[in-house]
């Protein structure tokens, strides 16, 4: 099939799983009434239920489960190597520690109306980001082995200083942080899922500017370059959108992991591995994929939700490991 | 003849470490030229300079009487191609979206290629023989195989100069062949000029307009097949004693010290 009509194909098919899924998750739930009939019969909890906290906590899913799988499928692109992902990157260590210090300090009180516990793990994972950046770099060009490398590295040792945090504070502390280290999208309201976008947004559309450079990018530098990419400018780029959109997405759930690493293969098992149709049927696939289960966490032990980090590994990764036996294709390099 | 593309007082460095030291060259239009040296003269360095792959502070490189910086990347990659020593495709693509990359620098950023551009991808396969690939996955084909897809790559780009950097090296004896063959086609049909890196050009040297031979970052010697491959110019480049013979128009080079010499005091 020509890569045109294969993207049409493959994003309507997607949109369409995405509104299925997002519709089934509106409708269940702990609080079982039809909606429909609850708004218009003008009952107050119905509606606070569906607005509030359904509605908003499903586009939260979609956004986050969507950038995470983007930006996975990105800087998998960048390392022209299929497991890279922000967590690999040290954004997740970062995001935690972050997360950890402002939990410790008892920071009480947001900042321009992001929970301290947010900021300080925007701030953070940004920082990783730019302080694994800046010793990858040799002769003024990022060492992409050396950039992962030191990802792995900062996120060992930024656990070892959660660590020894943690075993130095009272019970709560741990406890709280644990929590938030398993990720939750459980948020109140539309505020949260404007002030998510408002970074992602850029980070988003800067990746999916850029998915042809992406495809002549995995030919290597110098073939990119002689049919035209500036390697240097898309290589910064990819980074920085990646980070930018993933630290704002980690800040809010908080680490939740193996959507940037598995969705993007299976849509390269399924649909060959063409960034122009990749990157963007990232996006809705990890927002369908979180969203259902963000569902599944919420219900499967109601009215206990269970947190949606443990879900997404046991699922995702119990489908993932499927598919890669059944698979005999060489898709994985 | 009318030169499309000229180095002059090329200098490069990595790490300030001195590469090519002040090389001039140019090449006519509609030529093959051969770039000779040992390993690690500087003959890929040089190559990615003249592509503007690699840009240098200290010389020019002019094309067609402009110089190549100041031509835009997406301009210069409709008429320069680029084949590299050993290709890599990063993911498992299939061999026709490769050759479709080619077509890369004339579409728009969010622009598919239409029907004409999947034709010209389509010629290229069938001018290299590779049809029977095109909806293989390059994680599965040979390294021969990889280079011939390359090399539809490179002229799915409709280029005017292709610059190849050791364009046979994975090839067998009858791919090598057609190969050149194939060069000297594109030369006579489409007026493509093409200058090679190349060691194992000494069965095929025959093949080239001219020849230029590299060493240590400077040319040692230019000019065509007759006047470069002496038995003093090649000794010099390689460091080693060589002996060439000419027969029935055909050029061959050997090691002074031929095996048979060789071969008692390996015993």
């Amino acid at each position: 099939m020509q890569a045109r009509k294969k993207l049409i194909f493959s994003l309507s098919s997607l949109v369409l799983l995405w509104i299925l899924i997002s519709l089934a998750s509106i409708f269940i739930g702990t609080y079982d009434i039809n909606p429909i009939r609850a708004i218009l019969s003008g009952n107050e909890l119905a509606k606070t239920i569906y607005f509030k906290i359904r509605i908003p906590r499903i586009l939260m899913a979609s956004i986050a489960g969507g950038t995470l799988a983007l930006a996975g499928a990105g800087l998998q692109a960048l390392f022209r190597n299929p497991l890279a992902s922000p967590f690999t990157l040290g954004v997740s260590g970062g995001a935690s520690l972050g997360a950890l210090l402002a939990i410790r300090i008892g920071l009480a009180n947001g900042i321009l109306g992001f929970s301290a516990v947010s900021v300080f793990s925007f701030l953070f994972s940004i920082f990783t980001i730019f302080f694994v950046y800046s010793i990858s770099k040799l002769r003024g060009v990022v060492a992409t082995g050396r950039l992962l490398l030191a990802g792995v590295v900062v996120n060992f040792f930024y656990s070892a200083i959660i660590l020894f945090l943690q075993f130095f504070s009272d019970l709560t502390q741990p406890l709280q942080t644990m929590r938030w280290i398993m990720g939750s999208l459980d948020i109140v309201g539309f505020d949260t899922v404007w002030k998510t976008l408002f970074f992602v947004i850029p980070g988003c559309l800067i990746l999916l500017s850029m998915t042809k450079d992406m495809n002549l990018y995995s030919l290597g530098d110098d073939v990119a370059s002689s049919l035209g990419v500036n390697v240097n400018m898309m290589e910064k780029k990819i980074y920085f959108a990646t980070s930018l959109a993933a630290s704002a997405v980690i800040s809010v759930t908080g680490p939740i992991g193996f959507v940037g690493l598995i969705i993007p293969h299976i849509l390269r098992m399924i649909l060959g591995v063409d960034n122009r149709i990749i990157i963007p049927c990232s996006f809705l696939l990890g927002a369908s994929f979180l969203t259902a289960m963000d569902t599944i966490s919420r219900t499967i032990i109601s009215p206990v939700e269970i947190p949606v980090g443990i879900i997404t590994a046991a699922f995702g990764g119990g489908f993932f490991l499927w598919l890669l036996m059944k698979t005999k294709k060489e898709v994985i390099v | 003849m009318e030169k499309i593309i000229e180095g002059q007082n090329i200098h490069f460095s990595y790490d300030g470490v001195e590469v090519i030291k002040g090389v001039n060259l140019s090449i006519a239009q509609g030529t093959i030229v051969g770039l000779l040296g040992a390993n690690g003269v500087g003959k890929s360095t040089l190559l990615k300079v003249l592509t503007g792959i690699l840009s240098t502070k200290h010389g020019k490189i002019l094309y067609k009487s402009r110089e190549l910086k100041y031509l835009p990347k997406r301009e210069m990659s409709k008429r320069i191609a680029y084949v590299p020593q050993s290709p890599t495709f990063g993911f498992p693509f299939t061999v026709s979206e490769i050759i479709k990359m080619g077509r890369a620098p004339y579409l728009g950023r969010f622009e598919f290629e239409n029907d004409r551009d999947n034709e010209i991808a389509f010629q290229a396969m069938e001018t290299v023989g590779i049809t029977h690939l095109q909806d293989r996955l390059v994680s599965e084909i040979s390294g021969g195989e990889k280079q011939l897809a390359s090399f539809a790559r490179a002229l799915a780009q409709e280029p005017e100069l292709m610059v190849l950097d050791e364009p046979a090296t994975f090839l067998d004896v009858k791919h090598k062949t057609e190969i050149l063959r194939l060069l000297l086609k594109l030369k006579k049909e489409r007026n493509i000029s093409i200058i090679a890196a190349t060691h194992d050009v000494f069965s095929s040297l025959f093949f080239f307009d001219r020849l230029i031979i590299l060493k240590d970052g400077e040319i040692l010697a230019e000019g065509t097949c007759d006047q470069v491959l002496t038995d003093d110019t090649l000794s010099k480049a390689y460091n080693i004693g060589v002996t060439v013979r000419r027969e029935d128009g055909k050029i061959f080079v050997f090691p002074a010290e031929t095996n048979r010499e060789l071969a008692p005091t390996l015993r």
